[in-house]
């Protein structure tokens, strides 16, 4: 009886309900434990109020304060990234849920999609709180000369991030301990290699051509671009990183398809699944 | 029997030195054996020479090369930071771990041990785990950054004694913070991170307090962190180093930071007595959040 009440939806609704149905807790769980507002928007303005206050100590132009303020909003996005989606099994396994994604009928990888939507909410948030309060605070004015291209960036590059996020999250399913720690790993050396407080350009051409396979790189530069102009010392053209983003996002969604089904079976055969220390 | 008689016979003295030795041992073990040696050892270098070098670069793109007291001013910081994550931070994340990861703390807590003692053997364990960054992040800056490091100006004395100061304000900020944790389970695993990026700001960790706003300059002093900083920089690098309290001699930076951190590890240790009867009292000391 109750068999045959269950909607038998399938394929891309299925998904969707199933995305829908993870983000829900998530976004819910947010907004009845409100603490995550101090913690989330102005925790980490404190560090970026630091590196604004580097470029003060060194003399530096107005604009170097404005790299900061967005270096600030987009370590939001590279954390939630790393913490709420690459992580997010690990945390699973502590908690017991993750034998339960494993049984449900859907697959994961609506799973995944669903955490990070409703992470996504919140990081948009204090993304825009501390591009907010960092130009009140220090003056800073941002004149996007290309509304349009600017959110195409954001839009390709947020898509391509997610993936790489789902392909860290198969990795991070064969790990216990260590998954806590290399979420750690991954922090300041890819704020070094992304140019998230500096132009990008700084590390050299080849090198900055190398770390843009992290899509941040790529979209922190184009973005640069259309808010400072050509005092910005760009890295590529803005349609050619535009070009290298829809690359990275198709790449990255691939490969995650690939390395969730493939880490899954490793998981399962190694029996890490719910291996838990 | 025979125990029972030795613990009854262990003068206090003695049973702190015990635990301190046996819960560094904990703490070192929990902190390095999750992976192998080389991965641990590249997993403790990438942080600090990550955060070094986005400095290095910061630098660089405004002073468009060359080199300047700013850059010994980034090294000695980045070089020392980890002491204050894994020092002040680990002790929360010691107590936090045990009531939320594996669930021990219940058991710790009510084992015959001086439970300060415990978390104090856990920092330090942590606070150990900086040493091979530090060192390493001092050598990058010394042969690859050209900062003036030079044994031959490096004032011994004078950076040990504050180096041990430091690490006893680092312990003593720790067990303010661990109270705090103590008192709270919903944002507990949280709230380490914002007191250090609190004071990362206000402790002239990567650039002068003279930067600062007058207040949040004022603010800085009350800190040990703030002295540490000012008087390891004076005794690695000598009087070439940028100075966030340049009206103080070398001898009043390091009376200050004995002052400061003898005043913090009072408050600090009445703090956490409170907050210890505190939490038995509303008996949320092993309350788990879930997180």
């Amino acid at each position: 009886m109750t068999t045959a009440s269950i909607p038998r939806v399938r394929g891309l609704r299925r998904v969707l309900r199933a995305a829908l149905g993870r983000a829900y807790p998530r976004i819910i769980g947010q907004n009845r434990e409100r603490s995550w507002l101090f913690y989330d928007t102005v925790l980490p303005l404190l560090g970026t109020i630091a590196f604004v206050y580097v470029y003060k100590a060194l003399g530096a132009p107005d604009r170097f304060i404005g790299y900061v303020i967005m270096g600030g909003a987009t370590t939001a996005f590279w954390m939630n990234v790393m913490w709420n989606m690459a992580a997010q099994f690990y945390w699973d396994k502590q908690g017991g849920n993750l034998e339960l994604y494993m049984v449900v009928p859907c697959g994961i990888t609506p799973i995944l999609l669903g955490m990070s939507l409703g992470g996504f909410v919140a990081t948009v948030l204090r993304a825009v709180a501390i591009v907010l309060i960092g130009s009140l605070m220090f003056h800073v004015r941002f004149d996007i000369s290309n509304l349009g291209v600017f959110l195409l960036v954001f839009g390709v590059a947020v898509v391509a991030l997610y993936g790489l996020g789902v392909t860290f999250a198969s990795l991070f399913l064969l790990w216990g301990r260590e998954a806590w720690h290399m979420a750690e790993l991954f922090m300041e050396p890819v704020f070094l290699a992304s140019g998230f407080y500096f132009p990008v350009r700084a590390l050299g051409f080849w090198a900055a051509m190398g770390t843009s396979l992290i899509p941040l790189t790529l979209a922190l530069d184009a973005m640069r671009q259309l808010l400072f102009g050509a005092a910005h010392p760009a890295l590529l053209p803005v349609w050619w990183e535009v070009a290298g983003l829809v690359f990275l996002a198709v790449l990255f969604i691939v490969l995650a398809r690939f390395m969730l089904a493939r880490m899954e079976y490793l998981a399962r055969r190694e029996g890490r699944l719910s291996l838990r220390f | 029997m025979a125990t029972a008689v030795a613990v009854r016979q262990e003068g206090p003295l003695r049973r702190w030195w015990r635990v301190l030795r046996v819960s560094f041992w904990l703490g070192w073990q929990i902190e390095t054996n999750w992976t192998d040696p080389l991965l641990f050892f590249i997993y403790s270098l990438a942080k600090p020479l990550g955060g070094v070098l986005i400095l290095v670069f910061m630098y660089f793109v405004v002073a468009r090369g060359g080199q300047g007291p700013m850059l010994g001013f980034f090294v000695v910081g980045t070089a020392l930071w980890p002491f204050v994550l894994r020092g002040m931070m680990g002790i929360a994340w010691g107590l936090i771990s045990d009531r939320e990861h594996w669930k021990t703390l219940r058991y710790i807590y009510t084992s015959p041990i001086p439970y300060r003692g415990y978390l104090i053997g856990r920092a330090l364990a942590q606070a150990t785990s900086a040493v091979a960054p530090a060192v390493i992040t001092l050598i990058f800056g010394r042969y690859v950054l050209g900062v003036p490091l030079h044994l031959a100006t490096v004032n011994v004395q004078y950076a040990a004694v504050a180096m041990i100061t430091g690490i006893a304000g680092i312990v003593a900020l720790g067990l303010v913070v661990v109270s705090a944790a103590m008192l709270i389970s919903g944002e507990a695993w949280r709230m380490p991170e914002g007191v250090g990026a609190g004071l990362y700001l206000v402790s002239g960790a990567i650039f002068p307090v003279t930067t600062l706003p007058g207040p949040l300059q004022t603010l800085s002093q009350v800190f040990p962190l703030t002295w540490w900083l000012e008087a390891m920089r004076r005794g690695l690098l000598g009087p070439q180093s940028v100075r966030s309290f340049a009206w103080a001699g070398d001898a009043q930076v390091l009376a200050y930071e004995v002052v400061v951190t003898a005043v913090w590890i009072i408050v600090a240790t009445f703090i956490f007595g409170i907050a210890e009867r505190r939490a038995r009292q509303l008996g949320i000391l092993d309350q788990e959040s879930a997180y």
